[in-house]
């Protein structure tokens, strides 16, 4: 039976049960309320980002559930990232965080996980002024916190 | 149904709680009437929202990192307030239940709540997730998530509180049952789901413990249990048989087993079960271990076997009862034997003596086997009483060398030919139980030598029934007792072997060398190695009869041209001949002779005169006196000589004439009969001789020992000397003093100066 999804601006989408329970909200939902044609409103996610993140979980509604406790280590590296999922997460920036945010709302963590490496990857490499620019970020530190932060973190100093 | 507006995003707390405690409310309360999509969905994102917009305002000690947003504290609080109200109405509704409807009560709130509890925990992700692992994370041991925090609200603002009465309603609703009430198991069912649910592990709370339920139920429940049955079985036993008893004790345990299987936890069973054990069985041991005897004398196997099953599950309970099947069986078997004994000793008939024993290990075997089931304890309580009536009973009287005796005259009957004697199929059957008597044999040896004398006459006299047989029997002996025990036996069959070749050997010599008329006499023979085969040597000297010296001359020469160097010792006592006559008037075709070589001798004498006498047939034949007479005795009473002037067989002068007139229905006459007299020598010769062979083991195993201990104690050497020859007998401790003074005499051993009991070996 599919299910039909309703976005923050009114838009349905039909998706698969399998498809919609990548979700750990949806799937717990279901299980708790039962099945039923009800539209399944999703009041902080607008249609835009809820058309991605289908797409995301109709690429991966194969995959093994992950259970609680395998969420270290490996996934902790941000270089292992599916081809696909790498280009599915080659969006702007914007849609870039909007994805991470409707999963972390919706409860889909491998896809928690891609947004959160790739945004990791745009870091990586660049200094703290780079990043500012790239994330529109004002520096609000002292001079004299910001030379604090930098003596505490020497150790992590690429050189 | 109408709720109020969903807060706006950026609402405070209290804005925020008003609406989800209508959501709460209606999730705990009213679950049944379900929830839509919408609802469930606005509740999630209402906590969603302010746990991510509640940016650190709320939050009195902001323990949160820069940047991420962990709100939830004032959540958290909220729904423990709320929870800690919720149960606070339950626990006063529960105070006005007693008994069976507080346990519907109890578990009705309990199946809701817990299903409520599910729900919650997934609207609650949110916090779950983030701030409560956090908090987790950051140690703070007294923040659990929701699913854990509903369990511990239940027990601190409920359970702790209403325990006391839920469980003595519980123990009252078992007790009915106990006492063949039917009850609601469900009920106990769900009790003991929420005791076990609520066991939440102090220092790891995704772990539960059993703590909860050990200590406020199975405690109070294992020992009420133990009153019941305490009271229970004291009752029953001052109105009832101990039998009667057993099945009730019997009924209880499975009833109890079963208990646990209904509605208990399983880690149950083996506290309640041992306190079931405990008191049904160990508290009355003494009265059933009572009942033993009876049920053995009356053969009550069912009930035997209940009390076997009963007094398998205490430690040491079956101890008495295989010190008292041991004496039962001992005297059964010894009672067996006295009823035969009475009859007649001297003329024992071997098979029913080993019967008889059989009889007694069989029924008792079985009884181990189907009401023991085959318990090793048991089966050592059945094999030492067996022992104990096998080697010392009426007939052994003072010598444990009987029973051996018997045991192999019993083999010699069945392997002898004979009419009687079983199928092939069913001998091997009697085989194998002759071999279980065996088994309890001590003398082991006089086993041997009795079966290894009558093995012999068995082959020499070429009576032996059936070589499969023969070779079937000495399997089971090797197996019984090893190789060693049977080579002697073993290597008699390979004499036999050697002389058949032999005997075609010589013949075809014979025929190539000789024309068959001179041949006259139709001859095969058996050498036999001296070390193998117990045979005496004659006691008589003999003059061969002149008809056979040739062939006699021939085959000794045959022989030395083959093994020179060995000595052929001619055994004309064991030696048989079949004379054809053609002087008896009755008989046309003539009749044949079935004699011993003695016989022979004194027969063939009248092929030159009718008639001798005493004097003269002892000067011909070169008998002695005795074996003369014994022959003769047989000859005169069968007719074939008859004894002149009438007077008694063997006087001085006495004359035999051939009778001319013989007459016998059959046309073979076997003549050769053993003597009597020589039966009853023979047997005590072989007790003799045992005697004599256990004085050089004994001897031997001194020697072995002590030339590879060098220095003994003779404590130490007694039980060596023991413990190496009790598999074929056992040795007294006098014979082997005995022998130890032989050795120390001929100095194969020597005392140890200045040390009282120490020897040494002398090299």
């Amino acid at each position: 039976m599919p299910i039909t999804l309703l976005s923050l601006d009114d838009v349905q989408f039909k998706v698969d049960k399998e498809v919609a329970e990548r979700s750990i909200l949806i799937k717990n939902m279901i299980e708790d309320v039962g099945e039923s044609d009800a539209p399944i409103p999703l009041p902080n996610v607008s249609s835009s980002v809820l058309k991605k993140v289908i797409e995301y979980c109709e690429h991966h509604r194969n995959d093994p559930v992950q259970t609680q406790d395998e969420t270290d280590d490996p996934r902790k590296r941000s270089n292992d990232i599916e081809e696909w999922d790498m280009k599915f997460m080659m969006v702007d920036q914007e849609m870039l965080f909007e994805i991470i945010l409707a999963a972390n709302y919706l409860d889909i963590k491998p896809l928690l996980d891609v947004g959160c490496k790739t945004v990791a990857n745009i870091i990586k490499g660049k200094t703290p002024e780079e990043i500012r620019k790239v994330f529109n970020i004002v520096n609000d530190f002292t001079p004299e916190e910001e030379a604090q932060i930098k003596k505490e973190n020497e150790w992590a100093e690429d050189r | 149904m109408s709720y109020p507006p969903v807060p706006p995003q950026g609402s405070d707390i209290n804005v925020t709680w008003a609406f989800l405690e209508q959501g709460i409310d209606q999730i705990m309360i009213r679950l049944e009437e379900g929830m839509t999509y919408k609802r469930y969905m606005d509740v999630y994102t209402v906590i969603y929202n302010y746990c991510t917009n509640s940016k650190g305002s709320q939050d009195s000690t902001p323990i949160q990192t820069r940047g991420a947003s962990l709100g939830g504290r004032d959540l958290y609080l909220y729904l423990i307030r709320y929870f800690q109200k919720h149960l606070e109405g339950l626990r006063k509704e529960c105070e006005q239940y007693m008994g069976v409807s507080l346990l519907e009560y109890y578990t009705k709130q309990w199946v809701k709540y817990t299903q409520a509890s599910g729900f919650l925990h997934h609207l609650f992700m949110y916090l779950n997730r983030h701030w409560v692992r956090r908090e987790i994370d950051e140690g703070r041991k007294q923040v659990n998530d929701v699913s854990t925090l509903t369990l511990t609200s239940w027990k601190e603002c409920l359970f702790d509180h209403v325990q006391h009465n839920v469980m003595a309603a519980v123990l009252q609703l078992i007790e009915r049952q106990r006492n063949g009430e039917t009850v609601e198991t469900s009920l106990l069912r769900n009790v003991v789901e929420s005791f076990v649910a609520l066991g939440v592990d102090e220092t790891d709370p995704t772990k539960s413990t059993l703590d909860v339920y050990r200590v406020h139920f199975e405690q109070p429940f294992v020992s009420a249990t133990e009153v019941y049955y305490k009271m229970e079985s004291e009752r029953f036993l001052s109105e009832n048989s101990v039998t009667e008893y057993m099945k009730k004790a019997e009924a209880r345990l499975a009833e109890e087993e079963n208990r646990v299987q209904m509605y208990l936890h399983p880690s149950t069973h083996r506290p309640l079960i041992q306190t079931c054990e405990n008191v049904l069985v160990r508290g009355h041991a003494e009265i059933i271990w009572e009942e033993f005897q009876n049920l053995l004398n009356q053969d009550k196997q069912e009930d035997l076997y209940r009390m076997f099953s009963l007094l398998l599950r205490i430690p040491d309970g079956l101890e008495p009862l295989r010190t008292r099947f041991e004496t039962h069986v001992r005297k059964a078997g010894l009672s067996a034997i006295e009823k035969i004994a009475d009859e007649s000793v001297e003329v024992l008939d071997p098979k029913v003596y080993v019967d008889a024993l059989l009889e007694v290990h069989k029924k008792y075997n079985d009884l181990v086997q189907s009401a023991f089931r085959g318990e090793a304890g048991f089966v050592a309580a059945l094999d030492k009483a067996c022992r104990e009536f096998v080697n010392r009973n009426k007939i052994c009287k003072t010598s444990t060398s009987k029973s051996p005796e018997q045991l192999a005259r019993f083999c010699d009957s069945l392997l002898r030919k004979s009419a009687k004697n079983p199928e092939e199929g069913d001998l091997e059957e009697v085989l194998n139980s002759i071999m279980t008597v065996f088994k309890y044999v001590e003398d082991k040896d006089v086993f041997q030598k009795f079966y290894s004398k009558m093995l012999a006459k068995r082959l020499v006299n070429g009576t032996s029934a059936s070589d499969d047989a023969e070779a079937s029997m000495i399997s089971k002996l090797k197996e019984a007792c090893g190789f060693e025990y049977t080579s002697k036996l073993q290597r008699m069959f390979t004499d036999m072997g050697l002389s058949k070749e032999l005997n075609d050997q010589f013949r075809e010599r014979m025929a190539q060398n000789h024309d068959a008329s001179d041949m006259g006499v139709d001859f095969s023979i058996l050498v036999l190695g001296t070390a193998s085969w117990p045979l005496q040597p004659p006691s008589t000297s003999f003059n061969l009869p002149d008809d056979l010296v040739k062939t006699y001359e021939r085959f000794q020469k045959f022989y030395q041209d083959k093994h020179s160097g060995r000595k052929l010792n001619w055994l004309f006592h064991l030696s048989k001949a079949d004379l054809r006559t053609n002087y008896a008037k009755a008989s046309r075709v003539g009749y044949t002779f079935q004699v011993s070589t003695y016989q022979m001798g004194i027969l063939l004498q009248y092929n030159n005169a009718l008639s001798y006498t005493l004097e003269e047939l002892q000067t011909q034949t070169n008998l002695n006196m005795e074996q003369l007479a014994g022959a003769l005795g047989i000859l005169v009473k069968a007719k074939v000589l008859l004894l002149e002037n009438g007077g008694n067989v063997g006087e001085p002068r006495s004359r035999y004439e051939l009778n001319t007139d013989f007459k016998s229905k059959k046309v073979r006459v076997n003549l050769n009969l053993p003597l009597k007299a020589e039966q009853k020598v023979e047997t005590e010769e072989t007790h003799k001789t045992i005697e004599e062979d256990r004085k050089l083991l004994m001897q031997a195993a001194i020697v072995r020992i002590m030339k590879t201990r060098k220095v003994m104690k003779h404590v130490n050497l007694m039980q060596e000397v023991i413990t190496q020859l009790q598999s074929r007998f056992k040795p007294r401790v006098p014979d082997i003093k005995k022998c130890i003074d032989v050795l120390l005499e001929k100095e194969y051993i020597e005392r140890v100066e200045g040390e009282k009991d120490l020897y040494s070996y002398v090299a």
